[in-house]
């Protein structure tokens, strides 16, 4: 290809995206940063056939990753997804436009447990959209044994050598090593915490790889045979995949999470994304959005679409007690980051 | 002695455009980045503009469990390793490149593009792409398993995937074409005459290599090697996709700074001090190269 012909394709190109931006320019358009796979693509056609606004999706893997973004400035989004703990957070680092959320039509929506709780006491920044639980979830091609107690997973027997996986992010595992050692989350102790590192130093020879990435096929494809994840994920390895995996259900305590719709500071399309707040709150939407991310829904589903229920999803379902993450305060942070430091140093 | 032509003034501004992306994309974010390794960290994450030296006290130094100031060599560890591992990298590349490029050297020219042209190719998919292909083969149903499984070896051998060796693996792999395309160059520059004189002096092959066609690719091979040592010293892929993210190098300390750890200022001087690491190793090369230089026209 002759220069000449490069320059005139680029040309066109780019001058094609002009158009196309423009186009999009006029009917308004939003921008949301969600959880990887966790808006149903069908809501979002819906949404966009509706109202004319054109949506784009784009995915983050972590918190962390998210505040990250933010803390940096004008990311460009107009709706985000923290969970409760990052929630407040960001309202008390003032990084969320209050968009008097308590007064729209989606607070309605809201279940009453989950309305103005301590992450977001005024409920004016945030509306829910998912909550679950993190846990460990095996493989029973390959472990057989019991999944009652978080010691299975922390303490493992000899063949389950490289046989473990856990998640890149400090911010769950450790909340559940504090569930077994008895420890409170968000502890300030040294002491306290360093037996949090001892036993994770002591699990490390059994894990196989810290990734919050891929995780259905290192575990649904026996790579591992237990890895540290989620109820919903789980579920849908299980259903949709035919996997034969089970989520465990340890007596010391899941680690509770709730992913709420924010609006962060400066977005230039807040109207669109209150709207789409509304719009993904409305019994039907939600039931789309339910019976795509299999997590459970705070907002009211329609029973009678709803896909699961606690015979064919006992994953949404747990025996075991849920303890919600905490926003440690500084000093707690810095310990978290210790222990994880050593651990991959 | 002849006089310089003056430049035109204006034939100044005409580098303008260069000077301006230089500033806009290196001389500023540096400085910013430079500005926040001196910062104290905000509560949860971010900084405030408040002079301080601590991030870089913090690199050697940190509170250890028991509550004092203690001495902590947990960053100096991943230095070292991050080092040892791109060294590990830049001599296997070396050692693969040179035969891979002298073989290319010797093809017809028609082959000889179309070698080349397979040689860059990766370089058309993502980095990410790559580096997860890997995952694909070094994976208990991977390829390699397979096969050894199907020959009845490897039995009991655990998972390549998530080890140190895949690390290397996939650091090899990704970086390898950025050392034979100088060392292709330099061997093409190469004067076949050199060679032949070389062996009617009697000079055996491993002579030859070592004495005449080795010195004189020397050019060539020290490009390749910062051109793979300098990337890998940032690597962040390889350690969390094929090493399983047990083990950090320099590029997931920052990034752990920057995330979870939520020290924005301590990631900055990491990075400085990274950054200084590299421009002391090109500048010793650079004078070294030099010092050749003036031996040579001294000669």
């Amino acid at each position: 290809m002759s220069v000449k012909t490069r320059l005139s394709m680029l040309a066109a190109a780019s001058a094609f995206s002009l158009v196309a931006s423009a186009s999009a320019w006029a009917e308004g358009s939003l921008s949301i940063y969600a959880w990887a796979d966790s808006i149903a693509p069908d809501a979002v056609a819906k949404f966009e056939k509706e109202t004319g606004i054109k949506v784009t999706v784009d995915a983050f893997s972590s918190n962390e990753d998210l505040l990250t973004k933010l803390q940096a400035g004008s990311s460009g989004y107009d709706i985000v997804t923290p969970s409760q703990h990052f929630v407040k957070i960001m309202i008390d680092s003032g990084l969320l436009e209050d968009i008097g959320a308590s007064s729209m039509p989606a607070f309605q929506q809201i279940l009453p447990e989950w309305q103005k709780q301590w992450w977001d006491p005024t409920g004016n920044y945030s509306v829910p959209l998912a909550y679950g639980n993190a846990g460990f979830t095996v493989n029973r091609n390959l472990y057989k044994g019991p999944v009652d107690s978080w010691k299975v997973y922390f303490e493992p027997s000899e063949e389950l050598k490289g046989k473990i996986a856990s998640l890149a992010q400090p911010d769950e595992v450790i909340p559940a090593a504090q569930n077994y050692l008895g420890i409170p989350y968000c502890s300030e102790d040294p002491k306290e915490m360093k037996r949090v590192l001892d036993l994770l130093q002591a699990q490390k020879p059994f894990v196989a790889a810290y990734s919050s990435d891929n995780i259905e096929n290192r575990i649904g494809g026996g790579e591992v045979a237990m890895h540290f994840w989620w109820d919903g994920n789980t579920m849908r390895v299980r259903r949709n995949d035919k996997a034969n995996v089970e989520y465990a259900m340890p007596k010391e305590g899941l680690v509770g999470w709730l992913d709420s719709y924010v609006v962060p500071k400066g977005a230039t399309n807040i109207d669109n994304a209150k709207k789409f707040i509304d719009f993904m709150a409305k019994e039907e939407n939600a039931t789309i959005e339910y019976n795509y991310y299999g997590h459970s829904s705070p907002v009211k589903v329609d029973a009678s679409k709803a896909l699961y229920n606690k015979e064919n999803a006992p994953e949404l379902f747990p025996t075991a007690p849920v303890k919600m993450g905490q926003a440690c305060s500084p000093a707690a942070q810095e310990l978290v980051t210790k222990v994880w430091t050593q651990l991959l140093q | 002695m002849s006089q310089r032509p003056k430049i035109p003034s204006w034939n100044v501004l005409g580098l303008l455009p260069a000077q301006l992306i230089m500033l806009l994309t290196l001389i500023i974010p540096v400085g910013i980045i430079i500005l926040v390794s001196f910062s104290t960290r905000g509560p949860y994450g971010g900084f405030d503009y408040v002079f301080t030296t601590a991030p870089y006290k913090q690199i050697l130094f940190n509170e250890g469990w028991s509550g004092e100031l203690e001495f902590n060599p947990q960053y100096l560890i991943v230095v070292a390793r991050t080092v040892i591992l791109s060294l590990a990298t830049t001599i296997i590349c070396l050692a693969l490149s040179f035969p891979v490029a002298y073989f290319i050297s010797l093809q017809k020219t028609s082959a000889k593009m179309l070698l080349i042209y397979l040689v860059t190719l990766p370089f058309w998919v993502s980095m990410i792409v790559r580096v997860y292909s890997w995952i694909i083969i070094l994976g208990n149903d991977g390829v390699i398993a397979k096969t050894l499984r199907a020959l009845g070896l490897g039995e009991n051998m655990g998972s390549l995937l998530f080890t140190d060796t895949a690390m290397l693996i996939g650091l090899v792999y990704s970086y390898i074409p950025l050392m034979i395309l100088p060392v292709f160059a330099s061997i093409e520059k190469l004067d076949p005459a050199l060679v032949e004189a070389s062996h009617d002096l009697y000079g055996s092959r491993l002579t030859t290599l070592r004495r005449v066609i080795l010195p004189l690719c020397r050019p060539g091979m020290a490009a390749g090697a910062i051109l793979v040592f300098v990337p890998c010293l940032g690597a962040v892929l390889e350690p969390v996709l094929l090493g399983g993210g047990k083990t950090m190098m320099m590029g997931n300390l920052i990034q752990l700074q920057f995330g979870a750890a939520r020290n924005w200022p301590l990631g900055a001087a990491i990075s400085i001090v990274l950054m200084c690491a590299v421009m002391i190793f090109l500048l010793w090369r650079g004078i070294q190269a030099m010092r050749k230089e003036g031996r040579e026209e001294g000669a």
